[in-house]
């Protein structure tokens, strides 16, 4: 065993940790329903807000989403204008954390684009679409916040209420439309790129490949990619979030939870970011011909 | 309340939770005997080739993660149907 002391910094953080975490669970003790179901009743209700007239879907926005994903923008950007702040040849923290990051995503690109002159472009996406997705998960994992409870009246009528403290952060990858945007997106870079490396003839010959019969199957198959890219994240991301909460009721909120959202938050988000930009980068290099 | 009415809403909660557990349940089976095919074979391989551990784990993570796609689409219409319909 080692003798090594415990700094006294390190002391003072912990000591703030245990004080938040247990004065959230008191928080939580208080506001906790008497029954699960009664917490999950509307669990699977948004908040809406419309701005137009009849029930059409392009009149409606989902408030949380939109506040959500500005608020992991924000994120992002103050730490890249903290990181480039301090530019140097030496790298600090901070600079060698973002370029071993970098470092190991265009690994991955370079091994799978056979063609040179597009693994920049597919780099950027990738890193785009990875720190995005990664910084959401990791504030919906584990930091508690503000959540919003919408129930449903007989008459359609929703109302809202907000509770501090409840849940963790509502994250914008556990709306089904922010992932659907990314995968569609990467679907139609993909299939530019195919178009433009094999030209439109051999792009739409690429359909019938191994026999013109198959041309059905290679079109499910195409259009299957964005549908399984984007309900993986999806289902990951609020599974996981309802696993927590339903789990959370079985030991009154108190213990568990931090571990959960050590598997849930930092482990299964991480992994998901990760895969989903993997499978970007496949997706893309997979239409590049050399 | 009328009695064949309640007996049709308990009737339905049933059908949904048998439905739910069902789906949920069988559609495991599929991603559990995937990845642990890929597990096996990843562990084989790091035991052959241990130098090329950090890669096959990599790999290892990916191929689970396409591995579990259909389970999650259970899992999500075990969703659907507990709470949306």
């Amino acid at each position: 065993m080692s003798k090594k002391k415990m700094s006294t910094k390190a002391k003072v953080q912990l000591l703030v940790f245990l004080i938040v975490y247990v004065a959230i669970g008191l928080w939580n003790a208080k506001l906790m329903t008497a029954s699960p179901s009664e917490a999950l009743k509307n669990i699977a209700n948004r908040w809406i807000v419309q701005f137009g007239p009849g029930n059409a879907w392009y009149y409606q926005i989902n408030p949380m989403t939109v506040i959500m994903s500005f608020i992991v923008i924000l994120i992002i950007i103050a730490f890249a204008k903290s990181v480039h702040k301090e530019f140097s040849l030496i790298p600090g923290r901070k600079q060698a954390f973002a370029e071993s990051l970098m470092d190991f995503i265009y690994d991955i690109v370079e091994s799978s684009v056979p063609n040179e002159k597009y693994a920049r472009t597919v780099f950027k996406i990738a890193m785009t679409l990875f720190i995005y997705i990664a910084v959401s998960n990791l504030i919906g994992g584990f930091i508690p916040g503000i959540s919003a409870d919408v129930s449903i009246a007989e008459n359609g009528l929703r109302t809202v209420k907000f509770t501090i403290f409840n849940d963790t952060w509502f994250p914008p990858t556990g709306d089904l439309n922010t992932n659907l945007t990314y995968a569609v997106m990467v679907f139609i870079v993909s299939q530019y790129f195919g178009i433009k490396t094999k030209g439109i003839k051999g792009w739409l010959k690429s359909f019938l490949e191994p026999v013109a019969f198959m041309l059905p199957m290679n079109i499910v198959g195409e259009l299957a990619k964005p549908l399984s890219h984007a309900m993986r994240l999806f289902g990951n991301v609020t599974g996981g979030g309802i696993l927590v909460l339903v789990i959370s009721y079985l030991v009154k909120y108190m213990f568990l939870p931090p571990i959960l959202w050590g598997y849930f938050g930092i482990f299964s988000g991480l992994i998901q970011a990760f895969v989903f930009s993997t499978l970007a980068i496949a997706y893309m290099a997979s239409s590049i011909e050399a | 309340m009328d009695f064949s009415v309640e007996l049709a809403n308990a009737i339905a909660i049933a059908g949904k939770a048998i439905g739910a557990g069902l789906a949920m349940g069988i559609g495991a089976i599929g991603p559990g005997i995937g990845e642990g095919n890929v597990g096996a074979h990843a562990m084989d391989a790091i035991a052959r080739q241990p130098e090329l551990t950090n890669v096959i784990t990599t790999r290892m993570i990916l191929a689970d993660a396409i591995a579990e796609t259909t389970g999650i689409y259970s899992l999500v219409i075990a969703f659907l149907i507990l709470f949306a319909l």
